[in-house]
């Protein structure tokens, strides 16, 4: 590991999942997070009925969709600590440390992952059986389709997540804001909540070819099969193209009102 | 202080705030735009998916799509008017506890609920979400061609003060817990707003009945749009349904008084240690 470089961010990683122990919070969010499952469970449910489908999606098919959506929710909605640091000020002490600073703030997420899918996600995955919903993907190969397809969307993820940091300083706007206007729009364009193919008016169609989608939309449809794979697949590596370069762009731009934002 | 003087110095404490809402707004484009817009975009946002689902199905279970609509748009009421009068951390008031800032709030020569029911007006920043909410409630009603009577709206407005009460019982509650652990608990406010708001706009008719249970009792989901929106509409209801909400808002009020007052006496033996000499919080 040390060779490697990684034993740095391995600790920042551990002592961030330190960190989730420090307040009980994370239960209400667990809480929420099982609530939101039963609740949209029993929507799908009143919906379509047993052997039912829309669109070519069974019930079966949105109920395994709605259950994956909420184990991986962490996955396919990138967060890492930078509204944090900016809310702190604490940005500037990030840039003193002798590691790269997105990798920084990726160990610090992964850390926190690690606790959450441990004490949430597995069990969720292990207790969907109990709720009647299949969890397992539509065939072996959608599940390592879903693999590789999920690895890309936090790699869009972490880009967005560059690129609205770098935005909110640049506009200076305040960092909560952004954050919930962010997770409002990415809510309803990315399919983390409802499947795209589901959507009224076509409009689903047309939020497939945004970036958002191919951070929720493009492995959960794959997991369920859904939807064709290798168009996901080469869309989510397109936005991964566009976004990477421009959010380095703009990140450098900002660099110098980055150290000093927040406080 | 007598009941008239009370309403005088409630008025001119409203006035007041809401002036200063709008000096705050009128400091240029660049702050009020992103606030009202954020407001409105996060508001339509909770609702969006239950929207698009009554669209594409044309309806969701028993409830028809104009019920849909109703649904949606007394959700956003009861939002829009706590953003409106509960706002600047007011329905969130773990953060004003957790960082110490109530001792704000004790020094000034009025009782605490005054402040509580006051400081938080904002109708202007606020109101990002009372006019699609209204928008929606109003077309929803033409829709349905519901008769509307006086006692219909006086019921639908006893409904929004009775959904405002539940939410703000719920949170206070909960912030009382910051009396205690100011640190732990101090943002404990965003995840049960997170927890009542974001659930509130779904009809709950397909869930298990224990966690429709829960969700009208321990979580009270359920009493701030669905449970009231079925009474209003007249959706099949035992005939005693229409005073569940009001009997429940009085409860919940009860015990959310009792534990904050309880946190609040904890608050004077130990008051705050979350402000440095220097001035900066811990």
């Amino acid at each position: 590991m040390r060779a490697l470089g990684l034993a740095g961010y391995l600790k920042t990683a551990a002592m961030t999942a330190g960190v989730v122990w420090d307040s009980p919070l994370f239960l209400i969010d667990f809480a929420l997070r099982v609530l939101r499952v039963l609740v949209l469970l029993g929507l799908w449910r009143s919906i379509l009925g047993a052997g039912e489908s829309a669109a070519g999606v069974s019930l079966a098919a949105v109920l395994t969709y709605t259950v994956i959506a909420e184990v991986f929710s962490e996955q396919l909605a990138v967060r890492t600590t930078l509204p944090e640091a900016f809310w702190e000020g604490t940005l500037v002490m990030r840039f003193l440390r002798p590691m790269g600073l997105i990798r920084q703030l990726s160990a610090e997420m992964l850390g926190r992952w690690f606790i959450h899918f441990t004490f949430f996600s597995v069990p969720l995955f292990l207790l969907a059986p109990l709720l009647g919903v299949d969890p397992r993907p539509a065939s072996a190969v959608n599940g390592a389709l879903f693999a590789l397809s999920l690895a890309l969307s936090v790699l869009v993820g972490l880009a967005m997540e560059q690129l609205f940091g770098a935005a909110t300083v640049a506009f200076e706007q305040p960092v909560w804001i952004v954050d919930y206007v962010r997770t409002a729009v990415s809510t309803v364009l990315s399919g983390s909540l409802l499947p795209l193919a589901l959507y009224p008016w076509g409009l689903g169609d047309i939020f497939s070819y945004l970036p958002f989608a191919a951070m929720a939309w493009a492995p959960l449809a794959i997991f369920t099969g859904v939807g064709q794979p290798l168009p996901l697949l080469v869309s989510q590596l397109i936005w991964l193209a566009i976004l990477w370069p421009l959010g380095t762009w703009l990140w450098n731009a900002n660099r110098e009102k980055l150290i000093s934002y927040g406080g | 202080m007598a009941a008239d003087s009370v309403w005088r110095r409630l008025f001119r404490l409203w006035a007041l705030y809401g002036s200063m809402d709008l000096l705050w707004l009128a400091r240029g484009p660049r702050i009020a735009v992103p606030f009202i817009l954020s407001d409105f975009v996060t508001g339509i946002a909770t609702i969006t998916a239950t929207f698009l689902l009554a669209e594409r199905f044309n309806g969701i279970g028993p409830w028809a799509k104009p019920q849909v609509l109703f649904l949606l748009g007394y959700s956003l009421l009861v939002r829009g008017l706590i953003d409106v009068l509960f706002n600047f951390n007011m329905a969130q008031v773990s953060r004003r506890i957790g960082r110490g800032q109530l001792d704000h709030l004790l020094i000034q020569p009025q009782p605490l609920w005054m402040a509580f029911l006051t400081e938080g007006f904002a109708p202007f920043s606020g109101a990002g979400m009372l006019l699609p909410g209204l928008g929606l409630t109003v077309y929803s009603v033409a829709e349905l061609q519901l008769s509307v009577s006086g006692t219909w709206v006086a019921l639908f407005a006893l409904y929004l003060v009775g959904s405002i009460a539940i939410v703000l019982s719920f949170e206070y509650a909960w912030a009382s817990v910051a009396f205690w652990a100011p640190r732990a608990a101090e943002e404990i406010n965003s995840d049960t707003w997170r927890l009542i708001t974001q659930l509130a706009p779904f009809p709950l008719e397909g869930i298990a009945g224990w966690a429709l249970a829960g969700l009208l009792t321990i979580l009270p989901v359920g009493l701030v749009a669905w449970y009231p929106a079925r009474v209003l509409l007249r959706m099949a209801g035992p005939p005693w349904a229409p005073l569940v909400l009001p009997v429940a808002a009085l409860i919940a009020s009860a015990f959310a008084t009792w534990i904050f007052t309880r946190g609040l006496n904890q608050y004077g033996r130990t008051g705050s240690s979350r402000y440095l000499s220097l001035g900066h919080r811990r």
